[in-house]
């Protein structure tokens, strides 16, 4: 059975400027279905990443719907689409972005803090995902004595420890080198496989070959 | 979570170790200010407060109306407790206190071989069931029913006899006014607290005072002691005030005066009157100096509020971040004052430790005795100050900081809107001015101070002893003075009354009547006894006639007078005039140059002096300049020759005409360190100021740097911003000061008049100061690598 995740129908996105509407997002439509792995590609300034941040509610737009596991995205207030992103998307970001004062262990758990998570059942997750990705030993350090394809490593560790059914991926290897992106294009894979939905930017023709279906952006369209 | 956040405070805490410490020490100093403050206030506040009555409590004031002028007095009648005790239902118990040594009459005690000054009062039998001092011996209700009963202190038993056990029973003798009396110790209570007005070693019985020492006190037309009154629960003290106003009618028919109450405990700190109406008194500046204390909180409260912003961009990323991974608004405003608070109990922590440190200079300049166990006994209170502290500084950071959208402040694309860079200078432009405001007054206190210190008084303070006559030297003044003007070193010895510096002239009268005396007028003269030497010792100038001297053959028939009496009666050529003194006929001897009897800050008063050889309880001894020592060592051997066992106790006359400005100098000395703590934490805030902007401003100065500026302008680029607000805050301060300065002077008679260099230096000041405070953050920017800067895009 076949169950739709996510609807995008005909969203517009602009900003104006010196009296020009410069369109970022032009008419856009698009689904997607639970244990899809989508690979989104297209030049710099394509709308990649505002796709990306579309979808994961971090920005909103000017025209269109948008229907998340039949939840009208587009009427939800803020607060409630933090509920709703908090529960069923994850993040994993080009840089990164690990809290520096926090330890790797800590930065693991944070997500959880925010769920009201007990402490005994945040000490299991945390102790399951450093398992997972065989960071157990680098549990105590913090994010810049890492190497940067361990601290993605950490990133996607972060953004599973909810278990969302959704992965956002916004050029997760653009700032590693060529196997340690492998690497993380393997772990992507993997979870695909187990069911999990990602949605990936990607400048990379390589990396876009993982995914089960491309969409190719330039200006706003897709083509 | 909350342990989240102070791993994330205290983590942030040590990697910026100088803006931490910065901001910490900026707090603690602003806590450690208020918290001395604090304690100076309320201890204030509770002085005479702990007896059981004192909401019923009040103290019996007499107003009379004299040249159009109201006249407060806290002197009352000898009778008049015991006809309002009978007269008045509303009245538990009413009681007359005299305290003599406030009158300058000294009490001598002898014990076996031993003599004893001490200061004690006359008193109602009730005192002790009216007023809350705990006895520890005698009941008390008994211990004042025989009229030569004493009740003393515990150290004053213990002075007198060795201890309290020995003391009770005991005859005592002792001498007032040269009249020899015994007394039987009846009780003992505990040495009065210092928190008390009324200060005793002991208390004797208003009937003994009465009916043995001062028996003009049993008449309706003489004042002099206090009168308290213990009212009944429940009574309206409005209509008591107007039920007593002609009170005094029904037994002296032509008095002037009429009657009200005044709250016992207000005398300490509400005890000023100004044409009969309260005028505070100490309050005003128990009033003033919490508001310094709060502002100097406020200026390092608005120091943490900048330098949190300051160093907001390194935190867009962990606020995006969590705010990406789920975290609300609210999760993040929580966070922030949990931050905040965090800082300042570590604030409160170095506060504590600075209070420590501080207490002992603090009871220097406020002259009481604080100890450390003052914080632990007011911790809840300062506990709850550091939380209300951490929620004001950190409550601006935390809702700018959490009204960020996730997506910008990981772009790090934010821009601070010109709103809230305003703000931030706002605070700032508020910070220099409210330190400019005490820096332009410490200077003008200072410099009237100084004026007080150094104005000539009149007649010479330098190299003047003075001293009390007491027992055998009270009696055998002419020829103690004799002995004494023998001495080497000794230029001249005179005797007089009572001290010359008295607060409200001291000894006065009315008595005086003068041909041509407009009819109504009254003017109240200070009067002193002196004898033939004291206008020469005290070099005192002439400006006509003579002093008094023996060939007079009665010199008791003339009277000295100085400029403004003879102004003030409006006598032209006054030498040889007769005049009347109580009646007496008298003739103008001389005219005396005007000199001060109180503060030099006052108006110079009307004064005559009469001669009377006998009776004069001061002695003043000019010596000659640089034999201080060995002269001062030979007057006392003259003395002690006199008053074998007595302590000889001597002044000089200057410092004791300067302590009277202990007040105004205490003011100065506080003023100055909060002035100077103000502008340190302002320069504090004006340095997170700079950091902040230079931040922002990193990439344009890259590329200024790029296109070929030079360091020196970059210099003047980020310092001249400031400077205008430097600018515009002293030009806000200059007109506050002076209004608030020139309201304060307006209560002395002489007083400086504010210079314009008191402006000018206090801007240079600050200009100098805040100029060195932004170079650091400017020089660090403009000498930076512009290839750097412009990378972090």
């Amino acid at each position: 059975m076949i169950t739709m995740l996510l609807q995008l129908n005909n969203i517009f996105k602009w900003v104006n400027s010196g009296g020009q509407r410069i369109f970022l997002l032009k008419d856009l439509s698009l689904k997607v279905e639970e244990g899809e792995f989508i690979s989104v590609m297209g030049p710099s300034g394509s709308g990649k990443s505002t796709l990306l941040n579309v979808i994961g509610m971090l920005d909103n737009f000017d025209e269109g719907e948008y229907d998340f596991l039949h939840e009208s995205v587009h009427t939800l207030k803020e607060k409630h689409l933090a509920t709703l992103y908090k529960q069923y998307i994850g993040f994993v970001f080009q840089a990164y972005h690990l809290i520096d004062e926090l330890t790797v262990y800590e930065n693991l758990e944070m997500p959880l803090l925010y769920k009201k998570i007990s402490g005994s059942e945040r000490k299991a997750l945390v102790a399951d995902m450093l398992d997972r990705f065989n960071i157990v030993g680098k549990q105590k350090l913090f994010p810049t004595q890492l190497s940067g394809g361990q601290q993605q490593l950490v990133g996607v560790a972060r953004a599973l420890i909810t278990s969302p059914k959704l992965i956002l991926a916004d050029e997760p290897t653009g700032n590693l080198n060529s196997k340690q992106g492998e690497e993380i294009m393997e772990i992507f894979k993997q979870l695909n496989d187990e069911g999990v939905t990602i949605i990936q930017a990607t400048h990379s023709e390589k990396n876009a070959a993982y995914g089960s279906r491309i969409i190719n952006l330039l200006d706003g369209r897709m083509v | 979570m909350f342990k989240n956040h102070l791993k994330i405070a205290w983590r942030n805490l040590k990697r910026n170790p100088l803006l931490s410490l910065i901001n910490i020490l900026g707090l603690s100093t602003g806590m450690a200010s208020a918290f001395l403050i604090y304690f100076w206030v309320s201890d204030e506040i509770m002085v005479d407060k702990f007896h059981v009555n004192e909401p019923n409590l009040y103290q019996v004031m007499m107003k009379s109306e004299e040249n159009g002028m109201i006249r407060t007095l806290d002197g009352t009648q000898g009778p008049l407790s015991e006809a309002m005790e009978k007269d008045l239902p509303e009245v538990e118990h009413a009681i007359t206190v005299m305290d003599l040594e406030k009158e300058g009459m000294g009490i001598t005690f002898k014990s076996e071989e031993n003599l004893f000054k001490a200061g004690g009062l006359f008193a109602s039998k009730t005192f002790f069931d009216a007023f809350t001092f705990p006895l520890v011996r005698g009941t008390a209700s008994q211990v004042l029913k025989d009229k030569d009963a004493v009740v003393i202190s515990e150290s004053f038993a213990v002075k007198l006899f060795g201890s309290v056990e020995n003391a009770m029973n005991r005859k005592m003798d002792y001498n007032v006014f040269g009249n020899e009396q015994s007394a039987k110790i009846t009780g003992v209570f505990k040495n009065v607290p210092s928190n008390s007005t009324l200060q005793f070693n002991f208390v004797a019985t208003k009937q003994k005072l009465l009916e043995d020492m001062w028996t003009n006190g049993q008449v309706w037309t003489n004042t002099g002691p206090s009168t308290y009154v213990l009212l009944k629960p429940n009574v309206d003290i409005a209509a008591f005030n107007s039920k007593i106003e002609r009170f005094i009618d029904k037994y002296d028919e032509f008095n002037t005066f009429s009657l009200f109450t005044r709250k016992f405990s207000d005398a300490y700190l509400k005890g000023n009157y100004e044409n009969g109406v309260q005028s505070g008194g100490r309050i005003t500046y128990a009033k003033l100096f919490s508001f310094v204390a709060l502002l100097v909180l406020l200026i390092a409260c608005i120091n943490f509020m900048n330098l949190s912003t300051a160093r907001v961009s390194r935190r867009f990323k962990e606020i995006g971040i969590k705010k990406t991974v789920g975290s609300t608004k609210r999760n993040l405003i929580i966070q922030f004052l949990t931050e905040s608070i965090f800082i300042t109990f570590i604030s409160l922590l170095l506060a504590i430790v600075m209070v420590m440190l501080l207490i002992p200079v603090f009871n220097y300049i406020t002259g009481k005795e604080f100890g450390i166990h003052l914080i632990f006994q007011h911790l809840s209170i300062l506990l709850l100050a550091t939380l209300l502290t951490g929620f004001i500084s950190g409550s601006y950071p935390a809702f700018y900081l959490s009204s960020f959208s996730p997506l910008a402040t990981l772009k790090g694309k934010l821009q601070s809107k010109g709103s809230e860079l305003f703000a931030r200078k706002g605070l700032v432009v508020f910070q220099f001015m409210a330190s400019l405001v005490l820096i332009i007054s410490v200077l003008i206190i200072n410099d009237q101070v100084d004026f007080a210190l150094t104005k000539p008084i009149g007649y010479q303070k330098k190299n003047m002893i003075h001293f009390d006559l007491e027992w055998k030297a009270y009696e055998n003044a002419p020829l103690l003075f004799d002995e004494i003007e023998k001495i080497d070193g000794v230029e001249s010895a005179g005797g007089i009354s009572e001290s010359l510096i008295r607060e409200d002239g001291g000894s006065s009268t009315y008595g005086l009547e003068w041909p041509g005396k407009a009819e109504n007028l009254e003017i109240d003269f200070v009067l002193r006894r002196v004898d033939e030497s004291l206008i020469r010792t005290l070099n005192i100038e002439m400006v006509e006639g003579d002093a008094f001297t023996q060939e007079l053959g009665s010199p008791e028939s003339y009277l000295v007078l100085n400029e403004e009496a003879i102004n003030l009666m409006g006598l032209t050529d006054p030498i040889g005039k007769k005049i009347q003194l109580w009646g007496e006929d008298k003739t103008i001897l001389g005219v005396m140059k005007n000199f001060h009897t109180a503060s030099v800050m006052q108006p110079i008063s009307p004064v005559v002096f009469r001669y009377a050889p006998k009776n004069l309880d001061l002695a003043m001894v000019r010596i000659q300049r640089g034999t201080e020592v060995k002269t001062v060592e030979r007057i006392k051997q003259v003395y002690t020759d006199y008053n074998p066992g007595f302590n000889f106790n001597f002044a000089f006359q200057d410092q004791s005409v300067n302590a009277q400005y202990l007040n105004e100098q205490r003011i100065l000395s506080l003023s100055r360190y909060f002035a100077f703590l103000a502008i340190f934490i302002s320069c504090l805030g004006l340095f997170g100021l700079a950091a902040f902007n230079t931040e922002l401003r990193t990439k344009e100065i890259g590329i200024r740097k790029v296109l070929g500026s030079s360091s020196l302008e970059i210099l003047k680029l980020l310092s001249s911003d400031f400077m205008k607000l430097i600018v515009l805050s002293i030009a806000l301060a200059i007109p506050i000061a002076w209004y608030a300065m020139n309201d304060w002077l307006l209560q002395f008679a002489y007083k400086i008049t504010i210079g314009w260099w008191v402006f000018a230096v206090s801007g240079i000041l600050a200009i100098v100061i805040a100029m060195i405070t932004i170079s650091f953050q400017a020089i660090k920017a403009a000498r930076a690598n512009p290839v750097k800067s412009l990378r972090t895009e």
